[in-house]
């Protein structure tokens, strides 16, 4: 266990406790709780609808030989250069389908450099009720979904999550947070409306946030 | 040092957006708040933006089958890690040490600005990242890092705007709101060397992030803020859209996450509640676009990632605010800016008036427990309306805490003496119905003999703050009690 010098630590904990003996004073009656979203049980078609909001690039693949063609032509479109991609069977299969002839640095290799014209990873899991991709440092480390201009995410029908509370109650579970050292949840591309409220994309990360969802 | 050693001359206009370090903050604020509720060019950059931000927070809201449901739900969150702070926090620690991250518990900015510039001088860092995180601002960081030989790049694009022109955040979710393209695009021409560079959000984003860019890839330490501590993961949660958050979080060799204590909730998915409702309240969006959770270094097999990561939890003042039996709840504040937006006194003041780290109702109710009484006037910075309350994601009852404040300013003789005598006059007034005729009759009469020599709003007026920059106010021409006698009671 890592060791600081905290010399106020107690101090601040005996402040905290003292203050927490003064009682509040008229006990708040809870209200029973309530939903507050609507149920989604079209994950899919809410998902589908969700990415669009999020201005993400999502298709719908029918097998690996269409994910395979759906991630040549997003290639395609990028400048010459080096791409990085997370270490994994799936994604190396992929990469062959595709003919990839570009540079590629691999996750097992290190982070992605600067350079990196896109970057490709799977995710944990999709979640459809914010049209987000769930991912942690297993898919490829920190920097995969953040440092190129272009992230390409390849996840399948299967990893679909309704909503927030299912993804993050898995995912706590599971023991996300106790076998990575990070998590995200990316709900399209970087952006900012620092400048009069208008939205920009690409303020520091990825321009584009594409997703090749394939059916399971 | 200035961020990328750019030499940056003292912004035209700066002294009026400083903090009052000293001096006095009440004739400060009440000299800026003059100048900038005068200032058209201000008021119209912030219409425009508080109008965008409505409707944006409205439609946000109705993607909510029950917002107040939802409201309901963070406050619970909230009130149960508040009411347990001690037990949450140790919680926190223990994971977050378990997995070899570090700890340090800050009673004041002193020792969080200390203990951050040694961490710098033992890693040997020359350049800095920094996310997004008031607490920096609070415990004035950026100026102890560069004192010892770093420099310090503010990289979310507000923040790094207001740092070329030398101010502090305006408002604590967009910190530039209170400019213009045409003026941030001068600012770059100028910081830059471009002197082509367009009035375009597009192109002026893509020149910050060409700066930038080589900060992050240079910074040997990331500094970011937390939005939650989350107890039973041991990881601090970031809210970003830019992504400069992730970069800080995920380049670095060392990242320190600067936070308040205030800040811990007690499990990972209430972020389902708390995302989402910080999302809509601070920018209109379903969920930010980075919910990034940080719980550690990286790991033996990750790629990429810092190879230390420390949490600085600062305190200063906040545990004392636990033993107010009334204004325990303005901790559970998330610092969404909703009560900021708003506000009718930050609409028409802005946010630099207040002269604080935290402007707007939350820091009118705040500030003066966390700095002292020589900012209770901003008690005084509201029009009581309770718009404030009204949209707060966790139902802290703010303007009735602007009230409790001033009562207990007054309860402990802090009041101007003037004000005590007006009270008791008024006091007295009221329990004598003659009295108080007395006293309409006197005001109405003097009032028209003022104006009627031509000296509303002169040193004369009684009415003078007000009259001297508006449409004199008109003095009814009977009391209310004679309107009433002739039928002003019975009319509908």
């Amino acid at each position: 266990m890592a060791t600081v010098n905290n010399p106020s630590r107690e101090l601040i904990l005996n402040r905290i406790r003292a203050g927490l003996q003064v009682p509040v004073n008229a006990p708040h009656q809870e209200e029973p709780p309530r939903p507050f979203f609507a149920p989604i049980d079209n994950p899919l078609e809410i998902f589908q609808q969700e990415c669009k909001a999020n201005l993400m690039e999502l298709t719908l693949t029918s097998d690996a030989s269409a994910s395979a063609k759906q991630l040549t032509s997003i290639l395609d479109t990028l400048p010459a250069g080096e791409i990085f991609v997370q270490d994994h069977a799936a994604l190396r299969s992929l990469i062959q389908a595709a003919g990839v002839t570009r540079e590629i640095r691999w996750s097992s290799q290190g982070g992605p450099r600067e350079v990196s014209q896109a970057t490709i990873s799977l995710a944990e899991a999709l979640v459809a009720q914010t049209g987000s991709i769930f991912v942690t440092a297993a898919c490829g480390g920190r920097g995969v979904s953040v440092v190129a201009p272009c992230h390409i995410v390849y996840g399948k029908t299967d990893q679909l999550i309704p909503d927030l509370k299912t993804a993050l109650g898995d995912a706590s579970r599971n023991g996300i947070l106790q076998n990575n050292s990070f998590a995200c949840m990316i709900s399209g591309s970087s952006r900012t409306a620092d400048i009069e409220k208008i939205l920009v994309q690409g303020a520091h990360g990825p321009i584009r946030l594409a997703v090749i969802l394939e059916q399971a | 040092m200035s961020a990328s050693g750019i030499k940056v001359p003292p912004a035209e206009g700066a002294s009026a957006h400083d903090h009052p370090q000293s001096g006095n903050p009440e004739k400060q604020f009440h000299h800026d708040a003059a100048v900038k509720s005068a200032d058209l060019v201000h008021r119209e950059i912030i219409r425009k933006n508080m109008e965008s931000y409505d409707v944006g927070h409205m439609k946000g809201r109705s993607r909510f089958s029950d917002w107040e449901a939802a409201r309901q739900a963070c406050q619970a969150i909230k009130r149960e890690a508040i009411n347990h702070l001690d037990k949450y926090l140790l919680q926190f620690e223990q994971n977050v040490t378990a997995r070899g991250g570090h700890v340090f518990w800050a009673a004041n900015s002193e020792e969080a600005r200390k203990y951050i510039a040694d961490l710098a001088v033992k890693h040997a860092v020359k350049t800095v990242v920094k996310s997004k995180s008031m607490v920096t601002e609070e415990i004035e960081l950026a100026g102890a890092l560069e004192k010892v030989g770093c420099t310090v790049w503010e990289t979310d694009l507000g923040e790094y705007i207001v740092q070329l022109r030398h101010e502090p955040p305006y408002h604590i979710v967009t910190p530039a709101m209170h400019l213009n393209r045409t003026q941030i695009a001068e600012l770059f021409r100028d910081k830059f060397g471009e002197p082509d560079l367009p009035e375009d959000p597009q192109k002026l984003v893509a020149a910050a992030r060409r700066k930038l860019r080589k900060a992050f890839f240079a910074a040997e330490m990331g500094i970011s803020g937390a939005n939650f501590l989350v107890a039973d993961v041991g990881a601090v949660a970031i809210s970003t859209n830019e992504g400069n958050g992730r970069l800080t979080t995920s380049l670095p060799r060392v990242h320190v996450a600067v936070t308040g204590i205030e800040k811990v909730i007690p499990r990972l998915e209430d972020l389902a509640t708390l995302w989402p409702v910080l999302a809509t309240s601070g920018t209109g969006q379903p969920v930010t676009t980075y919910g990034t959770l940080v719980g550690g270094a990286r790991r033996p097999g990750e790629a990429d990632g810092p190879e230390e990561f420390h949490v600085v939890l600062v305190d200063n003042g906040r545990s004392s605010l636990l033993g107010h039996a009334e204004e325990r709840e303005v901790l559970h504040c998330i610092r969404c800016g909703a009560c900021l937006n708003i506000c009718p006194v930050y609409r028409h003041i802005g946010g630099h008036t207040y002269g604080t780290t935290y402007p707007g109702p939350i820091g009118s109710v705040l500030t003066p427990h966390l700095r002292g009484r020589e900012f209770e006037h901003l008690s005084y910075a509201t029009s009581l309306c309770g718009a404030c309350t009204t949209v707060c994601p966790v139902k802290i009852d703010l303007h009735h805490h602007l009230l409790h404040n001033r009562r207990d300013f007054m309860r402990a003789g802090h009041g101007k003496a003037s004000e005590r005598l007006q009270f008791r006059l008024w006091r007295a007034a009221m329990l004598n119905p003659k009295l108080y005729a007395l006293g309409g009759w006197l005001g109405r009469k003097g009032l028209r003999a003022i104006y009627g020599i031509g000296f509303s709003g002169s040193i004369l007026d009684p009415l003078r703050s007000w009259n001297r920059k508006r449409a004199t106010i008109p003095v009814a021409k009977q009391s209310f009690r004679e309107q009433w006698r002739k039928g002003l009671g019975n009319s509908k």
